[in-house]
């Protein structure tokens, strides 16, 4: 099987640095590299909290997704995520379930946050994917680049402040449709509308 | 073959977290079966985790890496295991058929979550159409989310089998006829009561709430 060899090999070069430095907590407990990652994406996460608002609990934010990230790092999975979009999705869900619980105690939440927001690779019988993810995140990357400034505003204030369609328009003053056309027009450029094509 | 699928305004809000709970559930329970909006989704997720990236940082407490370090230090042994998927509406309600379902028209029950989902605006109800049973014709007055969760239906839109995701605004008219072989069940947010259209809908909406 050396061509499969061939592939791996291909694939494992593609590991981005973050990646290397989450496996290395996760296999080895590795006190540096989860220093490494601390450093590069803590201050990200704080300025995460404080634009949702979070003043207050901007560190304790960063305090659990680090935190969660160590406890979790030996199921993540390089091909089923980026490092950076796997430690998003703990900061978005430790958000969530940090608001959920100051709202009110925690007995009385009924279902669990990581039950209706998954983190990549939870799931067992999902597919191994690599190259397939390497490929499409790449090209979302540079496609975000060339957005125009209006779309990125917009894709900005609804993941970076956590703000509905509705809020996005009457703070920025235009209507509903232009909101939700900017972001139509942004993911088509971004090639995450997938509609027409078969997965 | 899910046919119907949440658009994707619906899965850049559920990616960046700002849904409520039982949206959430709505989409979560979509996803499960649907490998095409999942896919989407990681990609959004990546976008999430670039914005971020592109956005500016804040410096950090001088102390914060030691004090997570010493939480580290005192965390239990145990480490966390791949979850296979647990459906988390099952995991909620548990069986479906032992339910307490409160029978509401001939063809029709229904069993009220809104208390589960405290956060959610509007009513959350799973809703059951005997197998092969018509439901009254009926209009909403808001918007209502559905995903299927168990058989299926077919309407003026098409066939509806579960993972299927629709919403209906106020213009739809809505006539869904359960599919043979298995009670048809539905987990629905309601943003405002259902309104009954057909004849016999003015005598009983008085009594649907
Ligand atoms: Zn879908």
């Amino acid at each position: 099987m050396a061509s499969a060899r061939d592939t791996n090999a291909r694939q494992e070069g593609c590991k981005d640095p973050w990646s290397k430095l989450l496996e290395r907590v996760g296999q080895q407990r590795d006190r540096e590299a989860y220093r490494s990652l601390y450093e590069h994406f803590g201050p990200q996460i704080k300025y995460y909290a404080l634009s949702n608002g979070m003043a207050h609990h901007a560190e304790e934010l960063v305090q659990e997704v680090m935190i969660s990230v160590w406890r979790r790092a030996c199921l993540y999975d390089w091909r089923k995520a980026a490092a950076s979009t796997w430690i998003f999705t703990i900061a978005r869900n430790q958000r969530i379930d940090m608001l959920r619980k100051m709202q009110r105690s925690s007995a009385e939440m009924a279902v669990e946050t990581e039950d209706l927001w998954q983190i990549p690779g939870d799931n067992e019988n999902e597919p191994v994917t690599a190259l397939h993810r390497i490929l499409a995140e790449r090209r979302v990357r540079e496609s975000l680049r060339s957005l125009p400034e209006e779309q990125v505003t917009v894709l900005a204030k609804v993941y970076m402040e956590s703000k509905s369609h509705q809020m996005v328009a009457d703070e920025l003053q235009i209507p509903l449709g232009t909101v939700k056309s900017r972001v139509r027009l942004a993911l088509n450029k971004l090639k995450v509308i997938l509609r027409d094509q078969a997965v | 073959m899910i046919q119907h699928h949440p658009d994707e305004s619906l899965l850049l809000e559920y990616s960046a977290g700002n849904l409520d709970t039982a949206q959430a559930l709505c989409l979560r329970l979509h996803l499960d079966v649907c490998s095409r909006c999942r896919c989407q989704v990681d990609m959004l997720d990546s976008v999430g985790a670039m914005l971020l990236q592109e956005e500016k940082s804040s410096a950090l407490s001088n102390d914060l890496f030691d004090r997570i370090l010493t939480r580290i230090e005192t965390l239990p042994e145990d480490e966390p295991k791949p979850k296979v998927t647990t459906d988390p509406l099952r995991k909620l309600v548990g069986d479906l058929n032992a339910l307490p379902w409160k029978r509401q028209l001939v063809n029709v029950s229904v069993y009220d979550l809104s208390e589960q989902f405290p956060d959610q605006p509007g009513q959350v109800v799973l809703q059951k159409i005997s197998a092969g049973g018509k439901a009254p014709v009926h209009t909403h007055r808001g918007t209502e989310t559905t995903v299927v969760v168990q058989g299926g239906f077919t309407d003026n839109r098409g066939v509806f089998e579960a993972g299927d995701f629709v919403v209906l605004g106020q213009q739809d008219v809505h006539k869904p006829i359960a599919l043979h072989g298995e009670d048809c069940v539905t987990l629905s947010i309601l943003s405002a009561p259902v309104r009954l259209t057909g004849p016999l809908g003015r005598l009983l909406n008085p009594f649907i709430r």
